[in-house]
């Protein structure tokens, strides 16, 4: 049998082929084999299908590709390429490491290398796409039929970093919130209460929270201009306008009267309003101090005019009492040092510490008085409280300005008692002071500051205040002192 | 004026997206720009999508690369990851 050049270099060039086939199959460079008759055949691939792999990829949540062992991407989802803003047939193929800026792929060369310490992901933040996101990067060995390599997973952390944010942000702010001194509360755009702080419920005397504000308490505007009501108020809020400091009164309250209301739109996200936010401050102190403030002003301005009088009063008495103008400067220079050192007296020691004698004591000493029997003390060696000694000071500096005016101290003649006992019930101090005239007493036709200031003392506690009597035989004050202020 | 038909032609045969199938067009398209730009026209078969292209040329295993043009024909069995290997074998001309 003769066997042509050509043909043995033909059959050479099939067994070279043939061998070339199975090393290929052996070292696993081929990953699929064509079986069947020239009519028949058929595509198998050798380890099993990648469709299912690929149908596994494509519905997973995160974006996940397949990688293989040189690098190169061989599948991805379309989670991925989105996450990689490219179409996903450009990837295909494409070396993983150069979709990524250097930073991502340095953490993506991290986390496909396996190594410790990235077993559970590496957070890496991308940059592609229509905005940067925070992902968390994990990839595990992956077999293909004869490839080898890696399923690469990219988990998207941007919406869960951003409501660990807004919850971490709610956190501060609600601590914000709590830890203020102001009553806060926080309404939604129907006007219920949806966050109160302690001190709201301090005002409001229970949880706000559900309930409509405008209703919980009403409050009343001081302000002419101001919202006519809180459903005014908390309408110009949710309007945009923050509306600042606006006294109001909540005679409803439980606890604050006088408040100085604000309320400003909560604004979340891109100046969209959710409601808004009212601070309501109790002002009471501040409004309590302001009116006190008033009184002695006008304590001030009838205590010049009441000295004045007994200035001119003391003259008078000196007067009659002295031979000479001598005398008289001697005594009279006398008395108005006393009439200083009262008032030395009493200011120095802050009314504290202070019994009704030493009070008493010190607004008639500038009348000379000791020793003459007109002034008869009894028990009057009872300790108050420094804001009862105010109050009787006033009281007593205008029983003694009217009795040297109109009364026991305006002649020669007159007699003063002050005695003190202690009641049972309500368990205070009761002083009255009586007078003794020669002369006719009428009870006066118009009430003057001073007649005012005595008939409104004592009334800053329970159990306290005054009553004035116009006896025929001169004036009857009785004085009831609060129990809490006596010591 | 037309365009020649290019003398030299590469088939790259291919059983879908098959990791080894992806590799080959990868390393083809890399090694042809590279070392041989403009050199051969390259046509990739899906035998999936015809199998029975894969008696024409003997195709048993996937991928395999078949220099067509110009003859004799060649075979490169494998994913062409071997840059050397693939270069001796479509220079060799006999």
């Amino acid at each position: 049998m003769n066997i042509s050049p050509e043909a043995i270099a033909e059959l050479k060039r099939r067994l070279r082929e043939a061998e070339d086939t199975i090393r290929a199959i052996r070292e696993g460079e081929v990953d699929a084999l064509v079986v069947g008759l020239e009519d028949r055949a058929e595509v198998f691939p050798i380890g099993g299908d990648v469709d299912a792999f690929r149908a596994f990829l494509d519905a997973m949540q995160p974006g996940a590709a397949a990688i293989d062992g040189e690098g190169r991407l061989l599948y991805a989802n379309a989670v991925f390429a989105e996450m990689m803003g490219a179409p996903l047939e450009t990837l295909r193929g494409r070396v993983v490491a150069s979709l990524f800026d250097e930073a991502a792929a340095g953490v993506i060369a991290e986390v496909i290398s396996g190594s410790e310490g990235c077993r559970s992901g590496l957070p890496l933040r991308l940059q592609a796409g229509s905005a940067p996101r925070d992902v968390l990067a994990a990839a595990a060995p992956l077999s293909l039929g004869t490839t080898r390599g890696v399923a690469l997973t990219l988990t998207d952390l941007t919406e869960r970093l951003r409501a660990e944010q807004l919850e971490r942000s709610g956190r501060v702010a609600a601590a914000i919130i709590a830890s203020a001194a102001e009553a806060v509360m926080v309404c939604d755009l129907a006007g219920i209460v949806t966050h109160a702080n302690n001190a709201a419920r301090a005002v409001f005397a229970g949880a706000p929270e559900g309930q409509p504000l405008a209703q919980i308490v009403p409050l009343e505007f001081v302000a002419p201009d101001a919202p006519c009501n809180m459903a005014e108020m908390l309408r110009r809020a949710m309007a945009g306008e923050a509306v600042q400091g606006l006294e109001a009164r909540a005679p409803q309250g439980a606890t604050a009267v006088d408040l100085l209301v604000s309320a400003a739109p909560l604004i979340v996200g891109e100046a969209e309003v959710a409601g808004c936010v009212v601070t309501l401050v109790d002002i009471g102190e501040r409004k309590a101090l302001e009116r006190q403030q008033l009184l002695l002003m006008q304590e001030l301005d009838h205590r010049v005019k009441n000295i004045l009088a007994v200035v001119l009063s003391i003259s008078r008495r000196t007067q009659r009492h002295t031979d000479g103008i001598e005398q008289f400067m001697g005594a009279f220079t006398g008395r108005i040092h006393a009439l200083s050192a009262t008032h030395n007296l009493l200011a120095e020691k802050s009314w504290a510490e202070l019994t009704v004698g030493e009070i008493l004591g010190a607004e008639l000493a500038p009348f000379g008085l000791e020793g003459s029997g007109r002034v008869v003390l009894h028990d009057l060696d009872r300790a108050i409280s420094p804001r009862a000694a105010v109050s009787l000071g006033m009281l007593f500096h205008e029983l003694t300005t009217n009795a040297a005016k109109y009364g026991a101290l305006r002649g020669d003649s007159g007699v003063i008692t002050v005695s003190a006992r202690r009641v049972a019930a309500p368990g205070g101090l009761v002083i009255v002071w009586k007078e003794q005239v020669s002369h006719a007493v009428t009870t006066p036709v118009k009430q003057g500051f001073g007649t005012a200031v005595i008939a409104q003392s004592m009334q800053h506690a329970p159990g306290g205040g005054t009553e004035v009597a116009f006896e025929t035989d001169g004036l009857r004050c009785t004085i009831a002192v609060p129990g809490e202020d006596t010591l | 004026m037309t365009e020649l038909p290019k003398t030299k032609k590469l088939v790259l045969y291919v059983a879908g997206q098959t990791p080894k199938s992806l590799a080959a067009i990868a390393n083809l398209q890399r090694i042809c720009d590279t070392h041989l730009p403009g050199e051969y026209e390259i046509d990739v078969v899906d035998l999936r999508q015809n199998p029975k292209l894969a008696r024409e040329h003997g195709i048993v295993a996937i991928p395999t690369l078949v220099r067509e043009l110009p003859v004799p024909l060649r075979k490169i069995i494998g994913d062409l990851s071997d840059d050397e290997k693939v270069l001796v074998s479509l220079k060799v001309e006999g």
